[in-house]
This record gives C-alpha cells, structure tokens and sequence, in this order.
C-alpha cells in the first residue's frame, strides 16, 4: 500500500520527468515554472479573431477564446494525486505573443499560418488601431522604458469571496447583477461565459475520474479517486465546505487563470485555509498527514506565490498550526516553491528558524522572506490606512498586493535609470564645464521627462485595457467588478502603481568613478573619458581606474553617498508625477530578470562596464564590488535605498554560507534575515545553494533535473534555464562565494 | 590624548568561521611566528608589503602612477580607533547575540595598545569580541577584556614546533596554562597537516585539562596561503589536504569536548 510519502516521491518524479519533456518539447525557458504540464500531441486551437488587424479584444474576444483554449485543455487527473486539473496553453499565444507556445506547436505548418497575420511578436497584445501611443514610443526607447501598455494581471485576487461563494455562488451574482446592471450586459455575458467553460472544464474531470475508476484496482487508489470524485461534484453544485474542496477550488481557479493570461498571484495560505482545517480536523475527517499531501499537492499544481504568516491589523501574531505544515509539505514536496514568510517582531520566531532550516536543508531557494513593518508602514505613506496596507501582502517577485482591492501593474512598468545617465551624460558633452553636479541636474531633467512618458503610458492602458484585455477571470474575485459591471482595471478601490527603476548601481558606481578619478584625482580628464567611453574602453588602463573607484555596497564609499542621493530623487520623481483619477505611482528598484537585455541597450558607463554588457540586477551591487563580497555589505547597502513607500527594493542574494542545517547555520542565516529587516529591508529573495550541485548542473544540468534557483523573485528549474540566464545565476553565485 | 594607530591587512566582514555567529574579522598586520602552512602569510610581516599577482597584469605599463588592475596590491593600511570602530560598526544590526567581531591576524597582540582600545570600545559599545592568538605573548588585561580567546597549539614536540613555526612551543603551553587562571572563555585548535607527526592526542589532553578550553576543534589544513606567498615573492611549501577519513580517525584519538 502506498503512503502519502511513497506517493509525494513518485510527483517529485513525475515533475522531473516534465521538466525535462517540457524543455525538449519548449527548449528553453528563462521564466517560472507555472506548473505548465506538457500539452499531448494533437493538442490543437483554433482561435476566433474580432479585430481587423487580426487579434482579438475586448469582452466578447477574450471570453470567446478563453472558453476554446480551456475547452481544448485535456483534464489532468493524476491519481496519485488528490488534486486534479493542470493548464499548459494561454490567450496570449493567439494574439502574436508566442513566447510560451511550444516548439513543435510554433513550427506546426497549421499554427505558422494561422499566426502568419500575427507575425510581429507582441505588437498584437495591444490593440494600437484604437489606442495608438506613437508619440510616447520615441521617448520610451530613449529611456529604454518597459510602459506596463498591454500587461495584464500583476494583482491579486481576495480568494475568499471564491470560497464563500463557490462556482454556483459566481454564477448567481453575475446573472443577479445584470439584472439589475442591464446597460453592462456584455460584460456580464462574457463574466458568464468565462464561468460556464470553467464549470464545464470541471465536469470533464469528473468525467476523467470516473473512467479512471472503472480500471484502477489499488484499494488506496480507489478511495482517493472516489473522494475526488465527490469533492469535484460537489464543486459544481455549492460552495467548497472541506479542507479538500477548497484546495481543489483553487486548483480550478488557478488554471482558469493561468490559461486566461497567464494570471494570477496566490494568497495568505495559512490563514485563509485554517478555519477548513480546523473544522476538518475538530469533525475527525482530517488530520495532519493528510493535511501535509494536500498543501504539498497544491504547491506540486503551480507555484504561486504564498504568503505565510505575518501580524494582522492589531499587530497580533497570524502564525498558526497550518503555517509550520504549509512549510513542512513543501518540505516533502521540494519542487520550486515561492513561499514567502512575512516577519513582524510579534511573530512568533519558530517559524522563521523553521523557514531558516529548510532553505539549509533543501538548497532549493525557498522560502523567501518579508518584512512587515516596513512594507505597511511604506505603504501608509501613500494615503493608505493600516489594516488595509496590512492585507497587501507578498504575491509577486518583487510585488505586494492588497487582494481584491489593488490594481498596481506591479512589476510591469521600469526605467533603465542606466540609460537615463547615458542621455544625461550626452547631453553633458556638448558643454563647456561638465561636473557631477551638472551632470545629476542633467540626470534629473531627463528622469522627470522618463517619468511623466511613463506616467503618460500607464493612464492610456488603465483608460483602455477594459476594452482590450478586461480581467475577465480574475474579476471574478475582486471587489466591486461584479457589482459594478466593470472591469476592475477601472474599478479597483487602490491604484497604486509600481514604478521600478532598473541599474540603480551601474549609476551610483558611475558617478563615484567621475567624482573620484576625474574631479578629486585627477587621474583622468572628462574629454578622455567621453572618448574612452565612445569608442568602448580600447585602453584597459583607463577602464581599470574607472572600474577600480569605489562602488556601491563596499560601505561609507562615494558610491554608497551617490546611491543614496539617486534614491532620494528618484523617490522624489516618481512620487511627485501627477496622476488623475485617484491614481499614484509607488517608487521602487528592481530589474526582475531583464538585466541582460537591458544592458544591451547601454553603451559603455564610466563605471568600466562595457557597452552592451548586463546591468546591475534590481538593488543589488555590481559584481566584485567587494573582495570579500560580503553578504552584510551586500544587505545594508541594499536596506539603505529603501524607496520607502511598501514597493521593494529586494535584497537578491545567492551563496554558499558553507553551513549546515543546523543550531549554529539556523541562528546565522536567522540572524543574517534579521539584520537586513532591522535595517530597513524589504524582501529577501535568497538562494542558499551547494557550490558542487550548481557548478555540475551547469556543465550538464541533466544530472541535477530537481535543482531549484531563485532567478530574481521567481524560482525556476535550473535545467529549464538557457544557457545565459543558467551563467548569469553561476555568476552571481561565484560573487558570492 | 593621540590615539594609537594600527597597520591592519584585511578587513572582512560576513566572517562565518572565526568564532561563532556572523563576526567582522580585522586582520591585524606582523605575527611573532612563521608557521610553514601560514594561511595568511601577508600577515607574518610588521611592515606594510606589495603582493604582486602577474596573471592579473595588464601590461599598461603604467605601474609608477598606480596599479589599478589588481596585480599590485598593498598590503597594510593604517587605522585610528575611530576609522575602525566605524568599519566595525557597520554590520552591528548582523551580530545578534552571539557573533561580533574577531581580531586576528598576524597576532594581534603584537600591536597590543591599539587592540586593548579597541576592546575597551566594543566592550562599552556592546559589541562581542574575540582575539585570535598565537599564545606566544601573554596579555592579562588584554585576555580579560575580551570575550572570547581563539588560540592555537600547532605542535606537541618543541623541536618540531621551532622547525615548523620558528619559535618554541613550551611559551605557549605556558600561556595556555596561564589562561586557565582566567574566566575568560577560549577555543583550542590545531591545523592538522598529514605530513607532520603533531601529538594531538596529547595536545587535545594538554587542552582538556584547562577548565576554561571550552571548545576543541581540529581544522584541515588548506594550501590557501601558497598563491599569497607566492605574490610576496615567498616560497611556502606545500602540504597535502587531510581527507574526510583521515580527519575522523584523528578525532577518534583526539580528546574533544
């Protein structure tokens, strides 16, 4: 008879065995796993296109294929497992963005032709024959800004109206609502229609479960799959009631919306779920080792992003029983995982120790952790009272969200502040008396014209993106969109918009190396450096003494001064943009994992990079930036250029401390967390990893198929990366070494 | 009143395994031994020196008005109290109970004012220190000033000990036995190197019968300091890396509390 744990190690193996099908099947992915299972053979689509440049939008287009990719979705039904359904395919692919369709599906001669009227990658996700932005788009590439136009989701839904209500709930309050809303019909339908194909793709897994019931014989086996059976119909019929129910519920929920756009942000796992456990558990229908497999088995469905414990409103401690097992059945699961801790000093400090243990344990990059106190008390600052910046909570690489009620676009909208320097430094050029101090009023001019396009191209997409990709799924469980017949990227109650700044240290470090070697030595000339850096560093000399300044993060350096006065404005800039409607943009630093490909649009700096080479990653410092790369250099650095307002500048640490999971490696790494948060830190995103199983899964990353990295928030498959993005994780990891 | 300067080596911070907890270690410049296997032999000297690391050169020809490759590095910069409580300082929200900051080097004591004062500062500061020593110079109101002693006992035998360390042995055992009149608690330690027969069972027994030896632990020797000597244009003789069974059967013998 298999156990629990017999079954959690054959998923571990079938999720190694995916990973490595998805990679033959994809190639390579530099993103999250998503949970994506591989699509069977013969998995085909046929889109249904409402637009004349031959895309699809707006309620009627997106609903329609929603329904055709999710009604394409063969059911997932495991039996091993007790969770079913799994999602592979999304909208986007049809609209011209077929970066997540696989390989032999992008190279099938059907699929080329259907997508020949779609062939400019990305230009279709936003429909520009209605909503043209082409004044904003020279000014974008100037600054190398990523506008946040087209990007959906990016929030967080309030999972607790989907379990108060169910499926037939939903239903219920969108045909109450348009009864009584009738000039909103269109969005009502398609609100509607979205849920029907979701009920309809439950019903094919009750279907699935019962054809697996007539030739499975394992007596273990059939009681798992019969309590499937009842859990998934009772799923259309009411509201989930178990602790079971309301797992398998958010298992539909998650594909819908995974399969919608990709989707979608988790919840507070703990605290959400315990009243389900504990009435499970109080009735004898429950009980810990079940409790285990379940939450292990949700984690195996998609790696969402959780958050676990934290205080609430009144600062008392949320920590429960559920916590310490969310964090032991992801544990047994050790798969990529992107569980946050959230810290406040009343919580109780077992669970950080716990998460401490097995982030030794598991080298695995999970969990990772939050600050409360700094967060809430950022968020406040815009306008926000505490018990709602409270409930914004870690549900994105870098990005906090209040569910149900935000609609932030957090992570989707950056400015290289690199290549901000670089028009500033041009500009300079041209002048008879070039000085840092020039140049940062140089900086400044240019960051505002950046943030104002910015702004300018935020207010175009919240202004339209009802009419090109409306929120349908994730609508579902948000306040006041069913109520109102709108959309909630018109609707939601906060509108504080992420903008983050990318280079933040190939910056700070430029205007160290000028003010040091140029101004105070007078080692070099401002004419000899703007011609090193046109023609690209060609003496070594010159680049070493640039390079050689002191940098950001090495400690009470000119670097360190500079990087705190970019902050301040850039705080400032960002904060100070006029928005209308209630909206605001939140200033934050973070470059998720587009470091590569925003360094190739920087020419040479006068930090002694050279042109086209990565920038720096999100807040962090640049490589060697100490010679001993100390991780606390590294993290009071990064604690020191604090935004301020609950977006993050995230600590994104990788490096083998050489300790062992135990008292002495728990009490450092502990002690390491809890420095930064003392200091002012946000977020940690941490990869504590084994120097041998890195360095050999790079030269053959088949020979550690389950080796888990954390790229920037995200955690992803080692094997999964290209080889780039698999040298840029070595790198970081050798810094820090 | 002038406050004593010191000639410090290195400053690192985020120093896992000189003592316990998260500690700042300051290597201190100049040491009274010359241990063959000197993992620091940057540090034997009292004098500031230039390591020269010809593979990091990049031929500029420029050496006259500064080396800004790496290939010429100085090693030895002058501290204040001041310049290095700020260093010290800056990892403060790190230590927790029970890390802080380590002072070795070289031998610390061989600038003995300077670290007595900073000892004296950490102390009202709160910060925990450790001094790492040799033991071949004994400093009572050094040793009682700090919180931690990390001192090695290499070598058993005094003619080994001269051949391998150029110093004798019998001052340290002394020291040793000087500190056991002390509360202050230390951690013995032995580099082990396969080549040489060092008595650790006698040398962990020595140990064992010193109330305030807290802790015992045997450390692999590691070719580490070679590559420096090399750059200081030394010749350090290398010795072979204990293996993972060599080490447990010399903790088998060894007395280890």
């Amino acid at each position: 008879m298999l156990s629990y744990d017999d079954r959690l190690k054959l998923l571990r193996e079938t999720k190694i065995r995916h990973t490595l099908q998805k990679r033959k099947q994809n190639g390579y992915t530099d993103l999250d796993d998503f949970g994506t299972v591989p699509l069977p053979e013969g998995y085909r689509v046929t889109p249904y296109y409402n637009s004349e440049n031959g895309s699809f939008y707006g309620y009627e287009g997106m609903a329609e294929n929603f329904c055709r990719v999710l009604g394409a979705h063969p059911p997932y039904v495991d039996p091993l497992e007790m969770l079913c359904g799994r999602w592979r395919d999304m909208l986007v692919n049809y609209r011209g963005d077929v970066h997540y369709l696989p390989d032999w599906l992008k190279n099938d001669p059907k699929t080329q032709e259907m997508m020949k009227s779609v062939t400019n990658q990305w230009s279709k996700r936003w429909d520009e024959m209605r909503f043209p932005y082409e004044e904003l788009k020279p000014l974008q590439k100037r600054y190398n800004i990523q506008s946040g136009i087209d990007s959906d989701a990016h929030f967080a839904c309030d999972y607790s109206i989907g379990f108060e209500l169910g499926f037939p709930g939903l239903l219920e309050k969108i045909r109450h609502y348009r009864t009584l809303n009738p000039e909103k019909k269109a969005f009502y339908d398609a609100e509607e229609k979205v849920l029907l194909a979701i009920f309809d793709f439950v019903e094919r897994h009750v279907a699935e479960i019962d054809r697996q019931l007539v030739t499975e014989v394992r007596p273990e086996i059939r009681e798992t799959l019969l309590e499937m059976r009842s859990v998934n119909a009772a799923l259309l019929e009411r509201a989930p009631q178990s602790f079971h129910e309301v797992l398998q519920w958010t298992v539909y929920f998650n594909c819908a919306s995974r399969i919608y756009t990709r989707d979608g942000a988790g919840f507070q796992l703990d605290t959400l779920l315990y009243p389900y456990y504990l009435r499970d558990k109080e009735a004898g229908r429950l009980d810990d080792e079940k409790t285990i497999f379940l939450i292990a088995n949700l984690l195996l469905t998609d790696p969402h992003y959780y958050q676990l414990s934290g205080v609430d409103e009144n600062d008392r401690d949320l920590t429960n029983h559920l916590t310490y097992l969310c964090l032991d059945a992801a544990d047994r699961i050790n798969i990529s995982c992107n569980l946050t801790v959230r810290l406040h000093p009343n919580c109780d400090p077992g669970v950080l120790e716990r998460s401490v243990f097995y982030l030794l344990k598991n080298k695995n990059g999970w969990p990772r952790f939050c600050n409360d106190l700094t967060l809430t008390e950022g968020y406040m600052r815009n306008g926000v009272d505490k018990k709602t910046a409270r409930r914004r909570i870690a549900v994105g690489c870098n990005w906090m969200c209040v569910p149900g009620k935000e609609y932030p676009m957090n992570d989707t909208v950056k400015i290289n502040v690199a290549k901000v320097f670089e028009v500033a430094l041009e500009e300079m050029k041209g002048e008879s008396a070039p000085s840092t101090a020039r140049l940062f009023e140089l900086f400044q001019k240019h960051l505002k014209i950046a943030v104002q396009t910015v702004a300018d191209g935020v207010n175009l997409h919240l202004d339209h993106q009802w009419e090109v990709t409306p929120e349908l799924v994730m609508n579902l469980l948000m306040h006041g969109t069913l109520e109102q017949g709108e959309d909630i990227s018109r609707c939601a109650e906060l509108f504080t918009v992420g903008l983050d700044g990318a280079g933040l240290a190939v910056v700070a470090d430029s205007f160290s190396a000028l003010e040091t070697r140029v101004e105070n030595e007078k080692r070099l000339t401002w004419e000899q450096v703007f011609s090193a850096l046109e023609e690209n560093f060609p003496d070594e000399r010159t680049r070493l003494i640039l390079h050689s300044s002191p940098k950001y993060c090495q400690g009470g350096t000119a670097a360190d001064r500079w990087a705190l006065k970019l902050t301040e404005c850039w705080t400032k800039t960002v904060n100070g943009q006029v928005m209308p409607q209630g909206r605001c943009l939140v200033p934050g630093w973070f470059s998720w994992a587009r470091s590569i490909e925003y360094g190739k649009a920087v020419g040479a700096t006068p930090n002694g990079r050279k042109s086209g080479e990565p920038i720096s990653h999100g807040a962090n410092p640049n490589p060697h930036f100490r010679k001993d790369s100390a991780p606390t250099a590294q993290a009071a650095g990064i604690a020191s250029v604090q935004c301020g307002f609950g977006n993050p500048a995230p600590l994104q640490i990788e490096f083998d401390p050489l300790l062992k999971a135990d008292d002495e490696g728990v009490r450092v790494i502990s002690q390491f967390v809890k420095g930064h948060f003392k200091e002012g830190g946000t977020l940690i995103n941490i990869n504590i990893l084994d120097r041998d199983t890195l360095l050999e899964a790079h030269k053959d990353p088949n020979l550690h198929p389950d080796l888990v990295v954390r790229v920037t928030g995200f955690t992803a498959y080692f094997a999964s990366l290209s080889p780039a993005f698999r040298q840029l994780v070595v790198d970081r990891f050798l810094e820090g070494v | 009143m002038t406050h004593p300067k010191a000639l410090i080596a290195d400053i690192q911070r985020f120093s896992l395994h000189d003592g316990p907890g998260i500690r700042t270690t300051v290597f201190f410049k100049g040491c009274p031994l010359n241990c063959a296997w000197c993992h620091n032999p940057e540090c034997i000297s009292f004098a500031p020196e230039t390591l020269f690391y010809p593979d990091r050169c990049v031929g500029c020809g420029g050496c006259a008005e500064g080396c800004f490759s790496d290939a010429k590095v100085l090693c030895g910069k002058e501290y204040t109290p001041d310049e290095l409580m700020e260093e010290i300082r800056r990892d403060l929200s790190y230590y927790g109970e029970d890390g802080g900051v380590t002072f070795s080097g070289g031998e610390p004591l061989g600038q003995r004012d300077f670290l007595l004062e900073m000892l004296l500062r950490c102390r009202k500061e709160g910060i925990r220190t450790a001094v790492e020593t040799s033991l071949y110079i004994f400093d009572e109101e050094v040793f009682r000033n700090t919180d931690l002693i990390l001192a090695d006992l290499k070598i058993w035998d005094d003619g080994l000990h001269r051949s391998f360390t150029g110093v004798s042995v019998e001052p340290i055992k002394e020291n040793f036995l000087r500190l056991g009149a002390l509360s202050t608690p230390v951690r013995g330690a032995t580099p082990v190197i396969p080549e040489i027969d060092q008595g650790i069972e006698e040398i962990s027994r020595f140990l064992y019968g010193i109330e305030n030896v807290r802790e015992y632990v045997l450390l692999p020797y590691h070719p580490i300091g070679t590559k420096k000597a090399e750059a200081l244009g030394k010749k350090q003789r290398v010795f072979s890396v204990p293996t993972k069974e060599f080490m447990k059967e010399i903790q088998r013998n060894a007395f280890i509390r």
